[in-house]
């Protein structure tokens, strides 16, 4: 998926807005780099870098990092181009990537040393069984809680998904937009592989119709649970509110019954010429001291070695334990293929309609609260164009290269087919809502 | 004293915040628009932005470099508070930058060097090698205060190493740290007969304060307001600079690349936009860095409350100001005529042959530094887990920035080092609790 990262969501809404480009090679990269130089694609925040790069450099003084950043849509071009750009090593959050660099053959397999620590983690695949990407950290998916909130309003904390549906956390939710968010393709993913395609999207049409959708305008579900805003339970990634937690924040976090990991993972090109710092580089970043960094109050990510949450503060998510207790059964590589396929179907069915959908299920709410029967317009709403063996046809063919997030510059003929039936399916439901009474 | 009684005014109107606010320097002030909300988190995404080498199918934030220092605003500026010079001597720049120039006539723009310009930007694109990188040997010094207590001062001395673009010869050098960002929208709308006017306000203890008179090239002359001389007029351009000088960005008010004639890789990379940094970028970021609140102190206790008399009786506060009015012309209405505590005149100040950096800038000389805001220095500790201060970071703690002051603080350092260990610590304790 694309690099879950709080400051990319501006960027996703203008990613592709014109053909795309060709990786330009600059000229002769590799032969002007000093030899001591290792130049590092990543799509990490800044808050990330400069600690590990600040830490890199105490601990091996003799390398010196030149970090390159570029949105995880854009890794593939640019290390398919001649030597590669230049570049030794790939270090992101966005596991489809690794995969399709690894298919295009444009990693280097990695020593039997670096490939010790646990590959899988529940249903999770974290490292590549043939040695080809290795993961750093991970991050789960969860519920941010505004405790005063939900007791003004005296709602219990949810402790999974379709508790969200009640309508009375109408209003209350914070949502990242699907279509625009990179993290958030896997936390729907996370629900449809627990309750079944069908139920999976009717529980998400109805949490949508309660939840305000953030992800214009470069503000963070943190935001509207936090101080500044009106949520009282926010659908995350976990690191954007353990962190601000850790600094300060008047938030809590909780892992639902159902929730997954998305790992983030480093290779090393097939074509570097600086393999010794390359290893150097992803041997730190595997070690206890790269891996404590990890948990700094700052960026919270969830270390991959076992070992390290013996220094994570007191109460911590380990989700090795969590795993162990079936918490985190999510399979990321199962349904991987289609992740861009659900933010692209999301767009015409939930995104671009969000307001009206809205509308609709309060009416719907509103309804069932006066003892109406609604089950025929329920039924209705929660329809998707398309059905999950579809889904899976789909996906490959028109949706291999597009990320999550990842907005193109014109709808494709299907999508404006899913545009036309989500709105006729609208038209439908209000019809009945309007014959029920509602 | 009516500045004293104000001072404490001050003092008992602040609201205690949780200790471990790290987010201080964050938060938005309480009352934005729903226009200035959007503006806001769009800086705040520009602040935290890493640029991207061009080309990029994200044209909106292509165009690092083709030379710069770092990624991003926030790489120097870290949570929006300081960044750090490097203690050990092997350890790269990572949030501090060297400015560059060749003597000129004096009153005038630094002259750029001819082969590196104003700063040295130590990366280069992919092609494009980086000019060269600084390292820094600390020179260990004592001295005694006067009740006898012995400590050690250190100083930088640079290591200018893999120069790429030949000798840098006779140029002068200034290392400098990013400092805090908080109240910038405050200091924007200070106005020029404000800084005019506390210039000309006769002081004791020998000390004055100067406004640096910027001469632009259209012969207009503007008042400095940012930056460690007071070099740029307002947080526009101040914003632009930077976007220029430390990422390599050009916008409207610096459309060019930041390339030297003679750097000629750096000449022939591609662009991403002319220029790279469209006006409402500049705006949203403006806009951002104005609308940030500033923490307020922590409430008083009796030794802050000791500090704070100790402050106003050794002459701190006549540079360090407690108060200031900003004027009627502002970013943001909320900005406007409003009583503010940034503890600066803003104003240049010979601070002594120790603290010089001799290099002139427009009219503030080589023994000139504009007055350290010292608003949020409290919290420097918690949110960027270091303690250093000063231009360059030398010092270790506040203490030890109290110590080198010189020149016109001359007077205000030896009356500190003439404290009582008790007087000391409560002085020290009432800057930490700002
Ligand atoms: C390489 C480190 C570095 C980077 C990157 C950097 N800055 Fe700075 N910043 C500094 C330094 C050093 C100063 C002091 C400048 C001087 O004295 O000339 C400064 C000063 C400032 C000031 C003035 C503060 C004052 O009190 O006068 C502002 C505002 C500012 N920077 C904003 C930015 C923005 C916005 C960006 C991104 C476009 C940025 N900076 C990027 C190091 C950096
Ligand atoms: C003549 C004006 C003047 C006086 C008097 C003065 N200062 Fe300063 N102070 C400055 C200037 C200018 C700087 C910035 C110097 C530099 O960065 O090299 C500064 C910097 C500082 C800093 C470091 C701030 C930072 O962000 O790095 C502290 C702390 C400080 N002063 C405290 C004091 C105290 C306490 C006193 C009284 C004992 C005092 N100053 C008296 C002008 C003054």
């Amino acid at each position: 998926m694309s690099a879950p990262l709080c400051h990319d969501r501006r960027r996703l809404l203008q990613a592709f807005g014109g053909a795309a480009l060709a990786a330009v090679a600059p000229p002769r990269a590799q032969a002007q780099t000093p030899d001591n130089t290792l130049n590092v694609l990543t799509a990490y925040p800044d808050e990330v870098v400069t600690r590990f790069v600040a830490a890199f450099g105490a601990a091996y003084p003799q390398y010196r990092l030149n970090m390159v950043w570029r949105m995880p849509h854009e890794a593939l071009p640019y290390l398919q181009a001649p030597d590669q750009n230049g570049i030794d090593v790939y270090w992101s959050a966005s596991p489809r990537t690794f995969a399709q660099i690894k298919a295009a053959q444009g990693w280097q397999v990695l020593p039997e040393t670096l490939r010790s620590l646990p590959p899988r983690i529940g249903g999770c695949q974290l490292s590549d069984p043939q040695g080809y990407f290795v993961a750093t950290e991970m991050a789960a998916y969860g519920f941010a809680l505004n405790r005063a909130r939900l007791r003004q309003r005296q709602l219990q904390a949810p402790s999974d998904w379709p508790e969200l549906c009640d309508a009375r956390y109408a209003g209350l939710i914070a949502m990242p937009d699907p279509a625009r968010v990179g993290f958030a393709p896997v936390m729907l993913d996370i629900v449809l592989q627990a309750y079944g395609w069908q139920r999976g999207w009717a529980l998400w049409q109805e949490i949508a119709g309660n939840a305000q959708l953030i992800g214009r305008g470069g503000s963070f579900v943190s935001d509207s649970v936090g101080t500044q805003g009106e949520a009282a339970v926010g659908l995350s990634i976990d690191f954007f509110v353990a962190s601000a937690m850790a600094n300060g924040a008047d938030l809590d976090f909780i892992y639902p019954r159902h929730s997954g990991v998305n790992p983030g993972q480093v290779a090393v090109t097939a074509s570097t010429p600086h393999r010794e710092a390359a290893l150097a580089f992803v041997g730190f970043l595997l070690s206890e001291t790269g891996q404590a960094l990890l948990l700094h109050p700052d960026l919270r990510k969830l270390p991959v070695r076992p070992s390290v949450y013996r220094q994570a503060p007191r109460g911590s998510f380990n989700p090795y334990l969590a795993a162990q207790a079936g918490g985190l059964d999510y399979d990321s590589t199962r349904t991987q293929a289609r992740l861009g396929l659900l933010a692209a179907l999301c767009e015409p069915c939930l995104s671009q309609p969000h307001a009206p959908l809205q509308a609709l299920w309060r009416r719907i709410h509103a309804g069932e609260a006066r003892g109406l029967k609604l089950a025929a317009a329920r039924r209705e709403l929660c329809r998707m164009p398309i059905d999950e063996a579809q889904a899976a046809e789909l996906a490959p063919r028109e949706y291999a290269r597009r990320l999550e997030a990842q907005s193109e510059s014109a709808p494709r003929a299907i999508e404006a087919q899913w545009s036309a039936f989500a709105a006729a399916q609208r038209e439908q439901v209000a019809r009945l809502l309007s014959a029920a009474g509602a | 004293m009516p500045r004293f009684c104000l001072l404490l005014l001050l003092l008992c109107a602040q609201r205690v915040l949780a200790a471990e606010d790290r987010e201080a320097f964050n938060h938005p002030l309480p009352d934005l628009s729903a226009g200035q909300q959007v503006q806001f988190f769009e800086g705040r995404t520009l602040m935290h932005q890493s640029w991207i080498v061009a080309p990029s199918q994200d044209t909106q934030h292509d165009g690092l470099g083709p030379l710069y220092n770092q990624l991003a605003c926030s790489s120097c500026h870290p949570k929006n508070g300081r960044g750090r010079t490097p203690d050990r001597r092997d350890e790269r720049l990572q949030s501090a930058l060297l400015r560059l120039s060749l003597p000129g006539p004096a009153g005038a723009a630094p002259r750029p060097h001819p082969a590196y310009g104003e700063q040295l930007n130590e990366q280069g694109i992919p092609g494009v090698p980086g000019e060269g990188s600084v390292f820094i040997d600390w020179q260990m010094q004592s001295l005694s205060l006067d009740d006898g207590q012995r400590l050690t001062l250190r100083r930088p001395r640079l290591r200018i190493v893999a120069l790429a673009y030949g000798p840098l010869q006779g140029a002068l050098t200034s290392l400098r740290v990013g400092p805090t960002l908080i109240g910038m929208g405050l200091l924007d709308a200070v106005s020029d007969e404000t800084l005019h006017a506390m210039a000309a306000e006769p002081k004791p203890d020998g000390v004055r304060g100067r406004v640096n008179q910027l001469r632009g090239e259209d012969g207009q002359l503007r008042l400095g307001r940012f930056g460690l001389k007071a070099n740029a007029p307002n947080l526009r351009q101040q914003i632009a600079n930077a976007m220029l000088g430390d990422l390599g960005i050009s916008s409207s008010l610096h459309p060019q690349q930041n390339c030297r004639p003679a750097q000629r890789a750096c000449r022939a990379a591609p662009t991403g936009g002319e220029p790279e940094l469209s006006e409402a970028q500049l705006d949203a970021l403006t806009r951002y860095l104005a609308l940030l609140q500033v923490p307020p102190a922590r409430a008083a206790t009796p030794a802050t409350r000791h500090g704070a008399q100790l402050f106003m009786r050794l002459g701190c506060a006549l540079c360090h100001r407690p108060q200031l009015r900003s004027g009627a012309q502002a970013l943001a209405p909320q900005l406007a005529g409003q009583d503010f505590a940034p503890y600066s005149d803003l104003l240049l100040h010979d601070m002594g042959e120790s603290l010089a950096d001799h290099r002139p800038d427009y009219e503030a000389g080589g023994r000139d530094w504009r007055t350290a805001p010292l608003w949020g220095i409290g919290r420097i500790k918690a949110i960027n887990e270091h303690s250093q201060f000063l231009h360059d970071g030398r010092a270790r703690d506040l203490q030890e920035a109290i110590l080198w002051h010189g020149g016109e603080a001359q007077t205000a350092q030896r009356r500190y080092r003439a404290l009582s260990a008790q007087d000391r610590e409560a002085l020290l304790d009432f800057l930490r609790s700002l």
